[in-house]
């Protein structure tokens, strides 16, 4: 009975949309934690050698995909998963 | 242009009567790269420099010191200089113009050391103006002891203790006790370690003499005086600057070129009567060099083209291929890009042309909006006139092709400043019943039309408006279609490299499976999305097959554990569309919040733009500004530095500097910039 209130009234879609916005927030906040570390590494070696910086970046550019996880599943739910349709 | 260019190994022998000569050509024709002589060879020794190589370095660090004098930085040439008016220049530049720079500098040096002393006592005495005594009562006893500085608490009681016989002043300065102690020179210890029982912290009594106010004035006027003696010197420097910029640049560079040219068989094998130069050189330029050289030396010359076995051998041992980067003019600013990774070894293939097709309509898919694409191309044209170096050109021109694609995909989105608003008053919408009815059906992909041409493309989904649910769809799949091809293109020249190095196991397990495992999953994907159980079925059979190469590949059953990495290389393209959609957000965000939020509010709920007060309008119209500069700003970031790691990451990984960087084809000359030619 809870279920089928939940369906009806429309809540599904409110928590789907939690849902989302979690996805993509907490995958940000792993980028960002990620990326933390990498960076300051990156500065430090480029101050010192600064023709490691293409490479520093491409480094520090590889947490960045983490987020991009999280956003498709929040695309998934928002637009493409229609559950109990 | 997708290779270096074919190089040859080259021998240069000749009598050493005519190096000087044969030297002034390689130079002139900047061909040769020079394979500097590690005296391996017991029969050769390194070469010794010719003429007046000493005298001409000797000058250049006498001219270089001036130039840092006169703190001149390298620039774009606005004169260029022929050889004969440096050459009657250099002594005047390098003897009076260098004594005069030298002295100038120099007096300035000394008077802000003193300035900098006199500042140092003023900041000393000014304390001390709290106490009641002369500068000269603080110095010159034999038999007293004196301590000057600041106690956290009164000292009286305990330098009592230590020496009866004692004179104590005390003053408060600035939150400070200060405190003036005379005792017998025998009692300095004990009293010392009272002192320190207070905190007691001692201050250097400058010896001077007079009340502090009067010495403090003096040292002020001191300071004043020496001011003024600094600034016409500072000025005659800049003058100098200004007068001699050019013409020191132009002369750094001609000694540059004599210091490289005598010195250059430094690089060279020598015995008694001969010299050996070893290079590479581009295939095609090989019979110019000969026959330029040859002439030049009246045929004491002997150049020699190596065969490609000898010149395999000597790369066997460890010598280095330079590769010489070719590219047509318009692709050359997007070389910036692959430098910053690495040099491609001669082997390898030069990314820059693939760069060139996809990274500007990357940035294109992304930014995607009229407005802010003619904004930036405007910008970016004042700025390639200020900033004239050749990294700040090329890095401008590379956002300047990017941008004409940003407002050709402005026109495919619908989108001057943000989607809808501007658009719809330039070009009109859908009537709103026409909108229902395609919404009803799920073919809306937006509202924009093009003037009298309506909506154009398959199903009229042209102006896309990002932000419906079909249009992100529909991106979501031209993002991975993108994503497909790059790593691709990837993999495809991945597998020619290492048949270029002759890795067939690596090129046909290792980077094979790969393009065969991301086509088919991209394939896989589009029959889940399509319904199309038969391609389904045929991609999981692939990618099966993929997986099953991979292990039998180079790695063994560690190469599948690569498999996550290969899918979140194409999920990773998904950026394309996110990032775009974020800044069609905030652009979006930018018009409602002016137009149907702060507009109406402040007229006092008007809903008709013709109603709106002035104020309304003149807010609104800030409001706008702002958070549109804020995206374009972050719409040039953003755009930029994530195709850049699709580029780096996902595909430079697929084929680019395995075998690590590369040498650049640095030919022996000098490109003249300021000298004429």
């Amino acid at each position: 009975m809870v279920v089928a209130e939940i369906i009806d009234g429309g809540i599904l879609y409110g928590l789907i949309a939690v849902g989302a916005g979690l996805a993509t927030g907490l995958a940000g906040i792993g980028a960002g934690v990620g990326e933390q570390g990498i960076g300051a590494a990156v500065v430090g070696v480029v101050a010192e050698e600064p023709g490691f910086l293409g490479k520093g970046l491409f480094l520090m550019l590889l947490p960045e995909t983490l987020i991009i996880f999280g956003l498709a599943v929040s695309l998934i739910l928002m637009f493409a998963w229609t559950p109990f349709a | 242009m997708l290779r270096p260019e074919k190089m040859s190994r080259v021998v240069v022998a000749g009598s050493k009567d005519v190096i000087a000569p044969v030297i002034e050509k390689l130079h002139e024709l900047r061909l040769l790269h020079i394979v500097n002589y590690n005296g391996s060879q017991p029969d050769f020794a390194l070469g010794k420099p010719i003429g007046k190589a000493k005298e001409y370095s000797e000058d250049l660090i006498k001219l270089r010191s001036m130039a840092r004098y006169l703190d001149v930085k390298s620039k774009a040439p606005e004169v260029t200089y022929s050889e004969s008016q440096i050459l009657s220049q250099t002594d005047n530049l390098l003897n009076n113009v260098n004594n005069d720079v030298t002295s100038a500098f120099e007096r300035i040096t000394v008077i802000e050391a003193e300035v900098k002393s006199k500042q140092d006592q003023i900041n000393a005495l000014k304390p001390l103006a709290a106490l009641p005594l002369p500068l000269e009562a603080y110095y010159g006893y034999e038999s007293l002891a004196v301590f000057v500085g600041t106690a956290a608490s009164a000292v009286d009681a305990d330098v009592a203790k230590a020496s009866p016989v004692n004179e104590i002043y005390t003053g408060t300065a600035k939150n400070a006790n200060l405190v003036a102690v005379f005792v017998p020179a025998d009692k300095a210890e004990q009293v010392s370690a009272a002192l320190s029982e207070h905190g007691f912290s001692e201050t250097s009594v400058p010896r001077l003499e007079g009340s502090v106010d009067s010495a403090v004035s003096s040292l002020e006027a001191g300071i004043k005086n020496l001011e003024g003696e600094k600034a016409p010197l500072q000025k005659k420097l800049a003058d100098m600057r200004k007068q001699y910029e050019d013409l020191i640049l132009a002369t750094d560079e001609y000694l540059s070129v004599q210091t490289s040219k005598t010195e250059a068989p430094l690089r060279f094998a020598e015995t008694d009567n001969a010299f050996v130069i070893d290079g590479w050189v581009p295939t095609d330029q090989f019979n110019r060099l000969k026959s330029e050289l040859e002439s030049a030396a009246g045929g004491k010359i002997e150049v020699q083209k190596l065969d490609d076995k000898e010149a395999d051998a000597l790369v066997g041992h460890g010598e280095d291929v330079p590769s010489k980067i070719n590219n047509p003019s318009i692709v050359k600013p997007y070389e910036l890009i692959t430098r910053l990774f690495a040099i491609p070894e001669y082997k390898e293939f030069d990314p820059s042309l693939l760069i060139f097709v996809f990274f500007p309509i990357m940035f294109g898919l992304i930014l995607g909006d009229i407005g802010y694409g003619v904004m930036i191309f405007i910008a970016l044209m004042l700025l390639k006139k200020k900033f004239r170096t050749p990294g700040w050109q090329q890095l401008i021109n590379i956002v300047l092709i990017a941008s004409i694609w940003a407002i050709i995909f402005g026109f495919l989105f619908g989108e001057i400043f943000g989607p809808l608003g501007l658009w719809g008053y330039m070009f009109g919408n859908l009537p709103h019943h026409e909108i229902l009815m395609l919404e009803e059906e799920g073919m809306f992909f937006g509202e924009g039309v093009f003037g009298s041409l309506g909506r154009l493309g398959p199903l009229g989904v042209f102006p896309l408006y990002r932000l419906a649910t079909n249009a992100v769809l529909l991106l979501i799949g031209i993002s991975i279609f993108i994503g497909v091809v790059h790593c691709g293109l990837g993999s495809i020249l991945g597998i020619k490299t290492e048949l270029a190095y002759g890795e067939k196991k690596h090129a046909y397990f290792e980077r094979l499976p790969v393009l065969i495992f991301q086509v088919f999953f991209a394939l896989t994907l589009l029959g889940l999305v399509m319904g199309q159980m038969m391609m389904v079925y045929l991609g999981g059979l692939l990618i099966l097959v993929s997986i099953v190469m991979l292990v039998m590949g180079p790695e063994g059953a560690m190469g599948a554990t690569h498999i996550p990495f290969y899918v979140s290389n194409l999920i990773s393209y998904l950026r394309l569309l996110a990032i775009g959609l974020a800044s069609v957000g905030l652009a979006f965000a930018a018009n409602q919040l002016a137009f149907y939020v702060i507009m109406p509010m402040l007229s006092g709920g008007a809903h008709n733009s013709a109603d709106f007060s002035i104020i309304a309008i003149v807010v609104g119209i800030i409001v706008l500004t702002v958070v549109h500069f804020i995206n374009m700003l972050l719409g040039i970031l953003s755009p930029f530095m994530h195709p850049l790691r699709l580029h780096y990451v996902e595909m430079f990984t697929k084929f680019y500097s395995a075998h690590g960087g590369g040498v650049e084809y640095a030919p022996f000359g000098h490109v003249r910039r300021f000298l004429k030619v």
